[in-house]
């Protein structure tokens, strides 16, 4: 079998199964957190690492995995927890991922989901009055034409 | 299967007045308890050598733990299996973070080849194996320096079944 | 080891010797068996002797000292069993304090914002409106009824009067009347309960402190003029209030 240098033919792919590759863990306890590939066992599975993010190092199944556009740089091949982690430090890991959209979405979720009773009449009440603004001059706008 | 454990299981002949200390034989066997692993290490000594259950003892079993069970290697293992018309050697690398992995995985693949059972199958040896001495092109695809591949066909799967919903609004899309 | 026992488990469960091992490796044949059982007292007499009179009687006779009924009931009558309820005055949910903003769930308010104000002994809550926000009076609202939302109306200033007691919602009976006459139940003059004198002006009493802690929160006063009402993909149990 000849070996495929996919990351060079595939171009149209612009996740990869990689080292340093940040995934999300999308299956059980872990469900939602950050990852690091630290190693690749074959083509299903992968050795992730989250030493900030309470993820215990362990082999897991590429289906139980979601891949993020986010790579650790210069990350060597099976490096240790304590080496992981100072890399994700260093490459402010959490500050790159807090700044993309998915992020952001989640993040979002979080805090709808956290509002009181009161907030969400307030937040309802503050949709209102921007709807309010923009219809006004929508209106006028179209009155123009 | 159950998870196999790796045991050091020593015995020996019972002392006699001919052989009052009886030579030790040790063992290293994957088992997937203790109870199993002694009754194995009967089932090898007995073809081995002269001594048997009724006629021996066991000294000591222990639990053998990985050294680096955060680091993946490869394995390769021997084996010797019977089929339904003979017996087989074989030799079959896995890559995997412990020995016990490794074992299972070769027991898994040989059920699935081979429908091999438990019973029929044999593990000589298990080594790790370095790089350059890998053998199966499978492993050696893997073992490339900077492997990068894509996952080509994403099916998104609820984080548990009870988030799994059977009808969707949205035609799921299989690009990452 | 002069207090480990002799006996050790082999599993658990499974001990090392048998019982009757045991007791021979504790000599207890050597111990003092125990004394016999105190004589039980002897029981008190529940016969007597008499004297009979009549020379074909006998001349005695053993009589029960206490004679059993005549009477025997022909069914056993059953007992009701004793209750041992005690009435214990009822908890107030920890969620709920003075002040917290309620939600109604049943009644004629069902789904208003109210105020709370104190529990009263009956265990039923005192809540308000205020009226003049959305309507609801001073009421008694049982707390089965109630969401506690996290929103407090700071009620520090407000004392609560000790008047507003039980007694205080009591409904006055009307007196029975016999019978009506015609006229009065055809008549178009069905007299319409009037409030008891002086609840206006309780009222307004109780809410103007509120009215005044409400105000200060900017769109509280709306909030709790608002219905609460469940949206879709709204699930009670997972809202946080």
């Amino acid at each position: 079998m000849a070996s495929v240098d996919y990351g060079r033919t595939c171009s149209n792919f612009a996740r990869m199964v990689e080292v340093g590759r940040v995934v999300v863990l999308s299956y059980g306890s872990d469900t939602g957190k950050l990852a690091v590939i630290v190693d690749i066992v074959d083509h299903n599975r992968v050795l992730v690492d989250g030493p900030t993010t309470g993820v215990v190092r362990q082999a897991i199944g590429l289906k139980r995995v979601t891949l993020t556009p986010l790579v650790l740089k210069k990350l060597p091949r099976a490096v240790r927890t304590s080496t992981l982690r100072k890399v994700i430090e260093a490459q402010n890991l959490s500050e790159q991922w807090a700044k993309t959209a998915w992020a952001k979405k989640i993040a979002a979720r979080e805090t709808r989901k956290s509002l009181s009773d009161f907030d969400r009449f307030k937040v309802m009440r503050l949709k209102k009055q921007v709807r309010n603004v923009i219809n006004v001059e929508v209106a006028k706008l179209k009155k123009q034409k | 299967m159950a998870c196999l454990h790796e045991y050091q299981v020593i015995g020996r002949h019972l002392p006699t007045e001919s052989d009052p200390s009886p030579k030790l034989y040790r063992m290293r066997l994957f088992a997937p308890n203790e109870v199993v692993a002694k009754s194995r290490f009967w089932y090898f000594l007995k073809r081995f050598n002269k001594v048997k259950k009724a006629t021996g003892e066991i000294v000591a079993v222990n639990e053998i733990f990985e050294k680096l069970p955060g680091q993946i290697k490869t394995y390769g293992i021997w084996l010797r299996y019977d089929s339904r018309s003979g017996t087989h050697n074989m030799y079959k690398e896995y890559r995997e973070l412990n020995r016990c992995a490794a074992v299972e995985a070769a027991y898994k693949d040989m059920a699935a080849r081979h429908r091999a059972r438990f019973r029929s199958i044999q593990v000589i040896r298990v080594a790790e194996v370095a790089a350059k001495d890998v053998r199966r092109p499978y492993i050696k695809q893997v073992l490339q320096s900077k492997l990068k591949f894509p996952l080509t066909h994403r099916v998104f799967r609820a984080s548990s079944k009870r988030n799994n919903t059977l009808f969707l609004a949205k035609r799921p899309s299989t690009i990452n | 080891m002069a207090n480990a026992p002799r006996n050790s488990l082999l599993a658990p469960g499974v001990t090392r010797f048998s019982r009757s091992k045991v007791y021979s490796r504790r000599a207890l044949w050597k111990r003092n068996k125990g004394t016999t059982a105190p004589a039980a007292p002897k029981a008190a007499a529940t016969t007597k002797t008499v004297q009979v009179n009549g020379e074909k009687n006998g001349k005695e006779r053993v009589v029960a000292l206490n004679k059993a009924p005549r009477y025997y009931p022909a069914h056993d009558v059953s007992r009701p069993i004793r209750a041992h309820k005690t009435v214990r005055p009822t908890k107030l949910r920890a969620s709920i304090t003075p002040g917290t903003v309620l939600i109604l769930l049943a009644g004629r308010f069902r789904g208003k914002r109210v105020v709370f104000l104190k529990q009263l002994s009956s265990g039923l809550l005192l809540v308000t409106g205020p009226y003049k926000v959305n309507g609801v009076p001073l009421r008694r609202v049982n707390q089965a009824y109630v969401i506690a939302t996290s929103t407090r109306v700071e009620l520090d200033c407000a004392k609560v009067d000790e008047k507003f007691n039980d007694d205080y919602f009591k409904r006055e009976k009307a007196a029975k009347n016999k019978k009506a006459t015609e006229e009065e139940f055809f008549g178009d003059k069905a007299k319409k309960p009037t409030l008891a004198e002086g609840r206006a002006a309780d009222q307004k009493a109780v809410d103007a402190a509120i009215l005044a802690a409400v105000n200060k929160v900017p769109m509280l006063h709306s909030y709790l003029g608002a219905k609460f009402s469940l949206s879709k993909g709204q699930a009670p149990h997972a809202l946080k209030f």
